[in-house]
């Protein structure tokens, strides 16, 4: 499966699905993910006399729907937060440690895999996806000088309705017994993944800029208050997109794209952030084990 | 984009030093262009430097206003406020000033590229725009106004997200808890304080043993004493041993003497460092000095005669007023006009509370002169300091030997940077201390400062006969 938007252009979609899709998205029946990739291992690692607040962070981190979970609750009235907690880190900065392990747990407790029988590999491509368009929007935040943190939690969540959309597309056909070709699959996960993603993002009271990234990161120019977060976020998509499909598009074809002159990025600078590539790749590896 | 555009002036920067250089050329008639690498006009003082920080020290004034109101008024400030919030103008007041200076561009008739600037000899000069096209530009005259960035010491692990410069600190969400600044520059001093005001727990590290090191030494003190009033704390004469991220929630800072330093973020400003890299001297012979400057005489003219350097790239004081002045002073030198008479840059620092300088201060003075006197009029002392509560004011007027001849001003306190030109004129104009005390000022103002201090002058001076006639 691909993540690139423009491959799934002109492929029909199976009408029937469709329009269940849709009803069900109209009618609020779509199963939100409460999946904590590393759910499991924070629960032993909360349990753990020996554990420090560092792997607990560290695995926080990883996790894009626990990393949502955890900024849901830190904001909720539970919390009264003055502001919007915005990262992780000002999380831990205004939790504690503790607290946020306690956060961690329970939501660990309470959530429960999207599992897409006969798509594990694809839900695993997905996620390493999520963590390369996160470290990329760190990097490019940090050439660009803009908010690190929240770039990170944009590029990680932005795609965050795909593997929604995947279970309610995968669940509708089996129901309706009709077959889905890989294209046709992708072509539902860029045509809906957005719409499901603003839903999660309202559900979860994510901050705004992250709302803004996955509702508009394709279509940067229509945000209306968050217009580098979705900038970043497009341009993290597509490098992502680059370095985990090398089949995706050549070198000359990822640079015609006009987010590198909306971001002020020079041939160098692309060339810099390019240089990147291993060390994103050794980090997607290591967190998506 | 392939043949050889000639221009009278090329300009390689539109910051204020290459803006006013560029403007200076069109009023004289010449053809212009300048070269811009940012999408827009007006180079680090509008997207990152001046302005931003400056409407960040409004917001913090009015904070500081409102929290002084609130006994009688029964205001709170939220404690946690997102530094966002405290930038809402920021948008607006970039977006103008940016239009205003486009404006001013295009109303002159001067041409706009945007690019990145190299030199492929003295007198060609290769843009490279952001999608990769090529033009080659020749000028009569190259004027070199590329600025300068926060320097970043290869010890200091800035990550732009935990330990961040003066280029990435207003890029934070929310308002950290705590806030370790490194450096007792201006910038480090501005941002030190600012913080401070909007209630984060900050605390300054520097080597010397008061920041501004070149600022009147009783203006720094009452400026620390401010600044330690809001909660801050400076930690002078320490050298920095290490800086790590904790991986968790803080910048653990070592220091040579053993102490350790927690905070939420941490701000490096040791200094700035001139946008030379990209230009390709080489190709010109050009070479920059040891400091990492471009190397100019008085006219801001390097080595080669129609090349000149403007801005922080030639070193101090690195102010946009200088700037400017040295934009249009090295055009006019180009061109064979008159640069002007000036008495001098004056220097504005936006601490909270503000700092000002013209002309020589007390300690120069005095290695200067024999028994200079020293008029001071306090804040506190003045009617319109009452009123709007500014207790941490200060004017000092120098005067000769005799007490007649001012020699310069320096002010700390709210307004300083606004009142430090009542003493410009009057050194331009080789004005008297007692013009000050002969003149009316309107009453109640801060500006009367300057009338109490030429009256603490005069009494001086009439001590000094009357000692001296005995």
């Amino acid at each position: 499966m691909k993540t690139e938007t423009d491959q799934s252009q002109n492929i029909d979609m199976p009408e029937q699905v469709e329009r269940a899709l849709v009803e069900r998205i109209d009618k609020d029946r779509i199963e939100l993910p409460v999946l904590p990739q590393v759910a499991g291992r924070v629960m032993a690692l909360a349990n753990d006399p020996s554990a420090d607040a560092a792997r607990l962070s560290a695995l926080i981190h990883q996790d894009q729907a626990l990393a949502a979970h955890i900024l849901r609750v830190a904001n909720s009235p539970a919390y009264m937060p003055r502001t919007p907690i915005m990262s992780l880190q000002h999380a831990v900065a205004m939790l504690g440690v503790n607290q946020l392990s306690e956060i961690a747990v329970t939501i660990s407790l309470k959530s429960s895999a999207i599992q897409v029988p006969g798509y594990e590999a694809d839900i695993q491509q997905l996620w390493r996806h999520a963590l390369a368009s996160g470290a990329y929007a760190k990097e490019i935040a940090r050439l660009r000088r803009y908010n690190v943190e929240s770039a990170y939690l944009c590029g990680l969540l932005h795609a965050v309705g795909k593997p929604v959309v995947l279970k309610a597309i995968t669940t509708i056909a089996t129901e309706l017994h009709i077959p889905l070709t890989p294209s046709v699959v992708l072509a539902f996960l860029d045509s809906y993944h957005s719409r499901i993603g603003i839903m999660i993002a309202a559900e979860w009271s994510l901050p705004s800029q992250v709302a803004e990234a996955i509702a508009y990161y394709w279509v940067y120019e229509q945000a209306p208050s968050h217009r580098h977060e979705a900038m970043m976020t497009c341009l993290a998509d597509r490098l992502a997109t680059y370095i985990l499909v090398p089949d995706s598009f050549n070198d000359s074809t990822l640079r015609e794209h006009s987010v590198f002159t909306d971001l002020n990025l020079y041939p160098d600078d692309i060339d810099t952030l390019l240089s990147l590539k291993e060390k994103v790749l050794n980090l997607v590896d290591t967190m998506a084990q | 984009m392939s043949t050889v555009i000639h221009y009278d002036i090329v300009v390689i920067g539109s910051g204020p030093a290459g803006q006013k250089a560029a403007i200076q050329g069109a009023k004289a008639g010449k053809h212009v262009a300048v070269i811009e690498r940012e999408p827009a006009v007006g180079g680090s003082c509008v997207y990152r430097g001046t302005i931003p920080s400056k409407t960040l020290r409004e917001s913090a004034l009015q904070l500081d206003r409102m929290k002084r109101s609130s006994t009688t008024l029964d205001m709170q400030v939220p404690p946690n406020l997102m530094v966002s919030t405290l930038m809402r103008r920021l948008d607006e007041v970039v977006k103008s000033h940016g239009d205003y200076m486009m404006n001013q561009l295009t109303r002159n008739g001067i041409t706009l590229f945007h690019g990145r600037a190299k030199f492929l000899s003295d007198s060609l000069i290769e843009m490279l725009t952001v999608d990769g096209m090529k033009q080659t530009l020749t000028a009569d005259t190259i004027v070199i106004a590329t600025g300068s960035r926060p320097r970043a010491p290869i010890d200091i692990p800035i990550d732009h997200e935990h330990i961040l410069d003066s280029d990435s600190i207003l890029s934070m969400i929310y308002l950290p808890r705590s806030l370790t600044v490194l450096g007792g520059g201006i910038i480090a001093s501005e941002y030190a304080s600012i913080f401070a005001a909007l209630g984060v727990q900050v605390t300054i590290i520097d080597r010397a043993d008061r920041p501004l090191q070149f600022f009147d030494a009783e203006l720094v003190r009452t400026f620390v004493q401010s600044f330690e009033q809001a909660g801050g704390r400076y930690c002078g004469g320490q050298a920095v041993r290490d800086v790590r991220w904790d991986g968790i929630s803080q910048v653990m800072t070592t220091l040579q003497d053993g102490q350790v330093f927690a905070s939420d973020k941490m701000l490096v400003a040791l200094g700035r460092q001139a946008n030379l890299e990209d230009l390709n001297l080489s190709a010109t012979g050009l070479t920059v000095t040891e400091k990492g400057a471009l190397a100019v005489n008085e006219h801001c003219q390097t080595a080669i005669p129609h090349i000149y350097g403007v801005g922080d790239l030639i070193g101090p004081p690195g102010l946009a007023s200088a700037a400017m002045e040295q934009g249009r002073r090295a055009v006019c030198h180009a061109l064979g006009l008159p640069e002007g008479h000036s008495s001098g840059i004056p220097i504005g620092v936006y601490t909270i509370p503000e700092m000002a300088s013209i002309g020589i201060d007390e300690a120069a003075a005095r290695t200067r002169y024999r028994g200079v006197i020293v008029g001071r009029a306090r804040f506190n002392e003045i009617a319109r300091g009452q009123i709007s509560g500014i207790h941490n004011g200060l004017l000092k007027m120098v005067a000769d030997p005799t007490g007649e001849y001012l020699l310069g001003v320096q002010i700390v306190g709210e307004g300083a940077t606004e009142l430090i030109h009542v003493g410009q004129m009057a050194l331009q104009h080789a004005a008297t201390i007692d013009s000050f005390v002969e003149n009316i000022f309107n009453f109640p103002t801060l500006a009367e400062s300057y009338r109490v201090a030429a009256f603490d002058i005069v009494g001086q001076r009439q001590k000094r006969l009357a000692s001296n006639a005995a």
